[in-house]
């Protein structure tokens, strides 16, 4: 009897968080899920008001109209070239600097860290143009460095993973340096498997971040064959008309890649890691 | 791990390549890059003036890119000025044209107008002066305008009706725009907030993107007030005068007799769904309406008569050449054939914008297309009253910024027509005599 | 060889090292971030429109005009209302979401997706449906809350709940971030410190209070300085959203900066002005690098 109520607690508990949490889920996916039903709408179907959530019939063409609006085609192989590429850099160069910050003790070290937390606290809005401005002295204008390189370094990536590396117990480096491991025989070997759920959140955020890029992108990059796909969707937009439907359509293959990232890199917070075996 | 670096080296190698052999200067031909800003509609028209301009001068290329507008556009030739890597032709806003010529970095016209391949002063004078107002800067000219656009009003004919108005009368004078705006409001389910609107007052915030916009729309009641923004010598603003005060409560009554503040859709939608009956645009949405408003009747008309006078206000975009740009004289070629009024005719029958020039209006072709196009005819017939505002010098943005504030809180902020004007002519004047202390 | 010695040769060691690994960084970093942020401080004692390739030096002008702009003390005072409103709201919904889907829940896949695509969608997209749920008429938020007898709220165009607005939809906006970002850490809590804690007899909260949260202090620390700073920086959902209005009552920091940049191309004073903030937001870090380390005594902060 008494067992059985417990159960009941604990069937209705869960069926509560699951609906508390799953009501939650709906209303943040909502706007999306409304984009999407949007992309497939004839325009007509759009401008009306008070809105209406389905289309009264589908019209795929807005992806076929929107692909075909600007070459596509290959503002995407730029974009996720790009993004790939100052992903896999960034993990690279902010491991190493994260490990130099939590684990080495060196004079300078914090003074260095506080610079590296301070620049992020001016907005990009004024330091734009002096960048620009250095890429203009490297002659990098209008090309892949130009999208590429400045997105090599990251104080927010950096400090990321430093955070999480000093979560890291410390004994299991120790024990590795007495069997006269190097320091990057150590950040590769022990600190980096352990890491895969920060390094997992810095790729996304690195990938969607770079993948969603604007107006670095506007300013650095002329040619038609450098774009990327966010410049191409703004087409769609105009200071007074916006193409909805278009737009929509573009929009939400603009969010696939970014979409299919995220699952792909969300087995390693599911998977996780057991530290099991480590004294606390 | 290994693999995907070198599949990642390999495409990068690919990718420059590919990039490399697109340069320009292939056979002692000349390229002109061309920046403009036109949405994907409209660029079919324009690659067919192209091919067109291409076919006629073999030895001249032209480059078009796009680059997203407004503060993209701005953005964009900053970094490119700052880079020496400005394109020779660009398109932009009357709104900047000062900064641009602050900065020497656009050729005065002059200098290709008086040259061998220039424009005789009947031709110069075919051309709207109110779009040549807004092409020049201290009495100076800095710019060609590539097309004309100006604001009339948008009317739904069904709902006229259905209040009992003629269909084929829009309102004529201030009065009657406001007598129609109330008596084509209705609220269906009498929750004390209009769900059907007579007339849209375009009030935005100030501080927003579409705060010029809403600028823009007001001036002409301004003018048909008899007013102005400025006066002759620019040592003055004049917009909290009579004219500006009267304009103002117009807008101010309407917007609170239908209580807009509660109406926070698109006007566009709003219209298209049959929840607007009347309100304001331009000739670049007709395509546009075309296409999504097929089960409604709906028409374009003059703007209604001021107490002083009928008006309208002129936008369009302009064509700058750069002083850095290596191909002046054949720049200058193409802005020259693009207001050829043949040229015209043509961009304006494809485009949905109006020609620059008078005399296209007697282009045989033109003149037919306007006859099947009626609502496009109102915007051309318009270009007779359309105005531009007397070009400012010094603090152009900051000063059109106080109108815009102006009207937002005389309307959204319930102030007092007289006050709300009188403080940003007190801001601006502050800023106009900074000027003249220098 | 004595001790000191060893010591100096192993801090010689450190240093060389430590350069060496953040060598890469720190090339890129001082040319594309840190030169940068250097001459917009060197701007920010000059008027320069950015056309014309010169600067002239006007001194304190920039930081004098603007602690005299009444506008600026509304700005500020806004900027500080929305971070207030955003970070607390957002830090603990998203440590709620983060623990929860550690849990047995079913389809956390889906559901991770779903709370992490505000984050991934266009602003300009998202506004779009944001006006609607505002909307006085038609609008869902109002049509929700009457079900509570609450009146209808004008959302957009009233100057107090327009703030109230850009809260709720910039926490709807950022809060994937921190959910992925406190998934993560709590990822990184051994499980055999909950064991041990459960063979004690510890109670659920016991855990989270003695367990989770001090064993998350450097990733809280470090969601805290980042949502801190980005909701000071908050500008597209302002852009899309309400674009400062009504009546100038939701502009915030960034975009007063902004403006003053691009539409008024007077770069000089929005540097003072991104300096301005920079300086209020350093101090504010440095605040909270002290109480968490007097607090936790943990030296990840």
């Amino acid at each position: 009897m008494a067992t059985n109520n417990v159960k009941i607690q604990k069937l209705g508990k869960s069926i509560l968080t699951h609906g508390v949490i799953y009501l939650l889920a709906f209303i943040t996916i909502a706007p999306f899920i409304w984009m999407i039903l949007t992309s497939l709408k004839d325009i007509s179907d759009i401008f009306v008001y008070p809105p209406k959530w389905f289309p009264d019939k589908i019209q795929w063409n807005n992806y076929a109209r929107a692909f075909q609006a600007a070459p596509f085609g290959r503002y995407y192989l730029n974009s996720i070239f790009v993004a790939v590429t100052v992903t896999l850099g960034q993990l690279i160069t902010c491991s190493m600097a994260a490990y130099a910050f939590a684990r080495l003790k060196f004079w300078g070290r914090d003074v260095l860290f506080y610079i590296f937390l301070g620049t992020m606290m001016i907005p990009y809005q004024v330091t734009m143009i002096p960048s620009f401005m250095v890429l203009h002295w490297l002659g990098w204008i209008d090309s892949y460095q130009a999208l590429i390189v400045p997105g090599l370094a990251s104080a927010f990536g950096t400090f990321l993973l430093r955070q999480f590396f000093l979560t890291i117990p410390k004994e299991l480096e120790e024990a590795a340096y007495i069997d006269g491991c190097s320091k990057f025989r150590v950040l590769w070997q022990i600190i980096l498997p352990l890491s895969k759920p920060a390094l997992a959140t810095l790729a996304i955020f690195t990938f969607m971040g770079t993948f969603n890029d604007f107006i670095w992108a506007l300013i650095v990059v002329n040619s038609e064959h450098l774009r990327t796909v966010q410049l191409g969707l703004a087409v769609f937009r105009d200071r007074y008309i916006t193409d909805w439907d278009l737009l929509m359509a573009g929009s939400v293959m603009a969010t696939l890649p970014i979409l299919i990232v995220f699952f792909f890199a969300q087995k390693y917070f599911i998977k996780g890691i057991t530290l099991s075996g480590i004294k606390g | 791990m290994k693999k995907l670096i070198a599949v990642l080296l390999t495409a990068c190698m690919l990718f420059t390549t590919c990039g490399k052999n697109k340069k320009q200067n292939e056979n002692g031909n000349v390229t002109i890059t061309f920046w403009h800003s036109f949405v994907a509609s409209t660029i079919p028209a324009l690659e067919d003036l192209i091919s067109q301009f291409e076919k006629e001068h073999p030895g001249i290329k032209i480059n078009a890119q796009y680059v997203p507008t407004g503060d993209a556009l701005i953005q964009k030739l900053i970094t490119a000025i700052q880079s020496k890597t400005a394109p020779d032709i660009s398109w932009i806003h009357s709104d900047f044209l000062a900064d641009l010529v602050d900065a020497d970095a656009i050729y005065e016209m002059a200098h290709f107008i008086e040259g061998e391949n220039g424009l005789s002063q009947e031709e110069l004078s075919d051309i709207y002066p109110a779009l040549m107002q807004y092409a020049s800067l201290r009495k100076k000219i800095y710019s060609i305008p590539m097309e004309a656009t100006n604001l009339a009003l948008i009317y739904n004919k069904d709902l006229f009706r259905k209040a009992g108005y003629d269909a084929e009368r829009p309102p004529q004078t201030w009065d009657e725009l406001k007598t129609y705006a109330i008596k084509l409001s209705e609220d269906y389910n009498h929750d004390g907030i209009y769900d059907q609107i007579g007339f849209f007052v375009p009030v935005y915030p100030s501080s927003g993107p579409l705060s010029g916009w809403m600028t823009w729309q007001w001036i002409p009641y301004l003018w048909q007030a008899g007013g102005y923004i400025v006066n002759e010598d620019q040592t003055e603003v004049l917009y909290n005068s009579k004219a500006g005060v009267q304009a103002l409560t117009l807008w101010k009554e309407i917007y609170d007799s239908l209580n807009l503040s509660s109406f926070t859709v698109d006007y566009d939608v709003a219209f298209a769904s049959q929840r607007v009956a009347m309100s304001m645009d331009g000739p670049w949405n007709l395509p546009r309406f075309n296409n999504i408003m097929k089960n409604i009747d709906w028409a374009f008309a003059p703007l209604p008569e001021g107490p002083e006078k009928r008006a309208t206000v002129v936008g369009g975009e302009y064509l700058v050449i750069f002083k850095q740009s290596p191909h002046p004289d054949e720049s200058w070629t193409f802005i020259r054939w693009i207001i050829r009024p043949d040229v015209q005719a043509r961009w304006a029958m494809k485009s949905g914008y109006l020609p620059v020039r008078q005399s296209v209006k007697s282009v045989p072709e033109f003149t037919q297309y306007l006859e099947e196009n009626p609502n496009f005819k109102v915007f051309v017939d318009q270009m007779e009253v359309a105005q531009a505002q007397r070009p400012l010098d010094n603090f152009g943005l900051q000063i059109t910024r106080h109108i815009a504030e102006a009207i937002e809180a005389a309307t959204l902020g319930g102030m007092d027509p007289q006050e709300a004007l009188n403080r940003s002519a007190e801001k601006s004047n502050k800023l106009l005599k900074s000027v003249q202390k220098e | 060889m004595n001790q000191q010695q060893y010591i100096n040769r192993q801090h010689r060691k450190n240093f060389i090292t430590g350069i060496l690994f953040l060598t890469p960084t720190l090339v890129i970093f001082s040319m594309f971030i840190l030169f940068p942020v250097l001459f917009s401080f060197f701007l920010s004692f000059h008027k320069w429109n950015m056309f014309s390739s010169s600067q002239s030096f006007i001194g304190f002008a920039n930081y004098q005009r603007l602690l005299t702009d009444p506008e600026f003390w509304q700005v500020l005072k806004q900027t500080i209302m929305y971070t207030l409103g955003t970070v607390p709201l957002n830090m603990i919904i998203a440590l709620f979401l983060a623990m929860m889907l550690n849990k047995k829940i079913k389809g956390k896949k889906f559901l991770r997706t779903a709370f992490f695509t505000p984050v991934i969608i266009s602003p300009v997209a998202a506004a779009l449906i944001w006006r609607w749920i505002y909307d006085p008429n038609f609008g869902l938020l109002n049509y929700a809350t009457g079900f509570f007898g609450i009146p209808p709220v004008n959302w957009l165009n009233d100057s107090r709940a327009a703030m109230a607005a850009l809260i709720i939809m910039g926490v709807w906006k950022n809060l994937g971030i921190n959910m992925v970002l406190f998934s993560a850490g709590l990822q990184g809590i051994p499980d055999t410190y909950y064991e041990a804690a459960e063979m004690d007899g510890a109670g659920r909260w016991s855990k989270f209070w003695n367990i989770t949260l001090p064993m998350l202090t450097p990733t809280t620390f470090f969601i805290m300085i980042m949502s801190m700073i980005s909701s000071f920086q908050v500008f597209d959902i302002v852009y899309v959203l309400t674009s400062g209005g009504p009546m100038g009552s939701t502009k915030v920091m960034v975009f007063y900066m902004y403006e003053y940049a691009f539409k008024f191309f007077e770069m000089g004073y929005a540097s003072a002005v991104a300096y301005i903030f920079f300086a209020m937001l350093a101090v504010l870090t440095l605040l909270q690098v002290k109480y968490m380390r007097t607090r936790s005594g943990y030296e990840g902060v």
